[in-house]
C-alpha cells in the first residue's frame, strides 16, 4: 500500500458511505495528475516530495470536512427548539424537585441527620434526573437531525414586524397580581383572626345541630406568624404597585418572604392537628388544611425560583443613560 | 500583523464569493478537476483544491454542471464537469450582476 492509497484511505474514513467511492476516485486522480506533473518536471519523486504533496493537499479530517461540511449532532436548524424544550424540562424538574423536597420534609423531623438526609438525597435524585432526562432530550434531536428532510426547517414563513409580541418587561410588577394577593392575604387575616375565637363556630350549633369546626391550640400557636407574613406580603405588595418594577432587593425580600411562608407550612404540615370537629368532620378539615398547605408550598417554591431565576439573569443596564 | 490576517480573511470571503462565477465562466469547455485548477490558476485565481473540489460538486448538485468518469488518451480515469444549460442561463445572470456591482464598487472606491 503506497502513501497515496494510505492517504486516500484515512481520508475515506470520514466521508459518509454513500459518495465514499466517489470522492475517493476523485481525489486519487487529482493527486495522480499532480504527482505526474512533478515527475515531468523533476523526473522521479522522492518519498519527501510525495509527503510534501500530501500535506499539501491537506490533512486527511480537513479534506473530508470540506466535502462533507461540519457534521452535528444537533444542528442550527434544530437547535432553538432544542434549547427551548431543554428549559422547560429542567423547569418542570426542578420544579418537581422542590415539591417533593417540600413534602418529604413535612413527613420529617427537620433535624439531624434525617434532615441533611433528605436535602443530599433530594439533590442527587434531581441532578440523576436532570442526567437522564437531558440524555434522552438530546438522542431524540440527534434523531431528529438526521431524519428530518433537509427542507423542513428552510422556508421560513412570511413574518410581519406588526405582529411582533411587544417584549415583556421581566421587572415589570403585574399589578393584577399584587392586588389579587392582597385580597387573598386581607381575606385569610379577616378570617383566621375572626374565627379565631372559638365561639364563632359555634354560632347555629344549638339551633340547628350544625357542624361545628374550630381551630385547635395548635393552629392558634402558628397564628402570630401567619399575621405576621400577611402583613409583610400585603406590605411588599403595595411598595411593588407604587415602585413598579422589581429590584434586586425587593427580589430577595420576596424570596425571604416567601421561604417563610414555606417553612411555616411545613411546620403546621407536620405539627398536630390543626382543626377539630365535634361532628366527625375531623379528618375532612385536616385534609382540606393540608391541601391548602401544600398549595402555599407549590405557589411560594414557584415564585422563590421565579424570582431566583430573575435575580441571577437580571439583565444589564444599557449602556446608555435612561431618563425615568 | 493583526491587520494582514484581517485582510487575508477578508480576501478569502472576497474570493469564496466570486469563485463559482469563476468557475462556471471557465467550464464553457469541458475539464477534469486539476486542469481547471491549473486553468484558474493561469488566469491569476489561485484556489486550493479543498475549495475547488467540493464547489464542483455543489455546482453540479444544484444542476449547474455535468460531470462523467471518462478515460482520454489511455490516461488513468478522470471525471470531466462541463457547464449545463441551466448553469449557462444562470451564468449570464451572473455576469450581469457582476458587472453592476463592478461599477458600483468602482464608483464608491474611487
Amino acid at each position: 500500500m503506497n502513501l497515496i492509497d494510505k492517504y486516500i484511505a484515512e481520508v475515506g474514513k470520514h466521508l459518509p458511505r454513500k459518495q465514499r467511492a466517489d470522492i475517493e476516485a476523485e481525489i486519487r486522480s487529482t493527486l495522480e495528475d499532480m504527482l505526474e506533473e512533478r515527475k515531468q518536471a523533476n523526473g522521479e519523486v522522492s518519498e519527501e516530495q510525495m509527503i510534501a504533496l500530501l500535506k499539501e493537499y491537506g490533512a486527511p479530517r480537513e479534506v473530508a470536512e470540506s466535502y462533507t461540511g461540519p457534521r452535528y449532532l444537533i444542528g442550527p436548524r434544530v437547535f432553538p427548539i432544542f434549547e427551548m424544550v431543554t428549559k422547560i424540562v429542567v423547569a418542570v424538574l426542578l420544579g418537581l424537585a422542590l415539591v417533593k423536597l417540600g413534602l418529604s420534609l413535612a413527613n420529617s423531623s427537620l433535624v439531624g441527620i434525617e434532615f441533611l438526609e433528605k436535602i443530599g438525597g433530594s439533590i442527587l435524585e434531581l441532578f440523576g434526573g436532570l442526567i437522564t432526562a437531558f440524555g434522552n432530550i438530546v438522542l431524540v434531536f440527534a434523531i431528529l437531525e438526521r431524519v428530518l428532510p433537509a427542507k423542513e426547517f428552510d422556508e421560513e414563513e412570511e413574518w410581519n414586524p406588526a405582529e411582533l409580541a411587544s417584549e415583556p418587561d421581566p421587572d415589570q410588577v403585574s399589578i393584577g397580581e399584587q392586588i389579587w394577593g392582597i385580597l387573598f392575604m386581607a381575606g385569610f387575616l379577616v378570617i383566621f383572626n375572626l374565627y379565631a375565637n372559638p365561639d364563632a363556630w359555634y354560632i347555629r350549633e344549638n339551633d340547628w345541630n350544625f357542624l361545628s369546626l374550630r381551630f385547635t391550640d395548635a393552629f392558634l400557636s402558628y397564628l402570630p406568624w401567619i399575621n405576621i407574613l400577611a402583613i409583610l406580603e400585603i406590605a411588599l405588595s403595595l411598595y411593588m404597585i407604587r415602585q413598579g418594577l422589581w429590584n434586586a432587593t425587593t427580589r430577595i425580600i420576596n424570596i425571604a418572604l416567601q421561604l417563610a411562608w414555606i417553612v411555616l407550612s411545613v411546620l403546621m404540615l407536620k405539627g398536630p392537628d390543626l382543626i377539630e370537629s365535634t361532628a366527625g368532620f375531623s379528618r375532612i378539615g385536616n385534609l382540606m388544611a393540608s391541601v391548602t398547605l401544600a398549595i402555599v408550598i407549590i405557589v411560594s417554591s414557584i415564585e422563590v425560583a421565579q424570582m431566583a431565576y430573575r435575580l441571577m439573569k437580571s439583565r444589564p443596564s444599557p449602556p446608555y443613560p435612561v431618563m425615568k | 500583523m493583526e491587520n494582514d490576517e484581517l485582510v487575508q480573511n477578508m480576501l478569502l470571503e472576497l474570493r469564496r464569493g466570486t469563485l463559482s462565477i469563476a468557475v462556471l465562466s471557465q467550464l464553457t469547455k469541458e475539464q477534469y478537476g486539476y486542469s481547471l485548477l491549473k486553468a484558474l490558476s493561469d488566469k491569476g485565481l489561485e484556489v486550493e483544491q479543498s475549495t475547488l473540489y467540493p464547489l464542483l460538486r455543489r455546482l453540479e448538485s444544484q444542476g449547474l454542471l455535468q460531470s462523467d468518469w471518462r478515460i482520454v488518451d489511455e490516461a488513468r480515469p478522470r471525471r470531466y464537469y462541463v457547464i449545463s444549460a441551466q448553469g449557462k442561463a444562470v451564468l449570464t445572470k451572473l455576469k450581469r450582476e457582476w458587472s453592476l456591482m463592478a461599477e458600483t464598487m468602482k464608483q464608491m472606491l474611487t
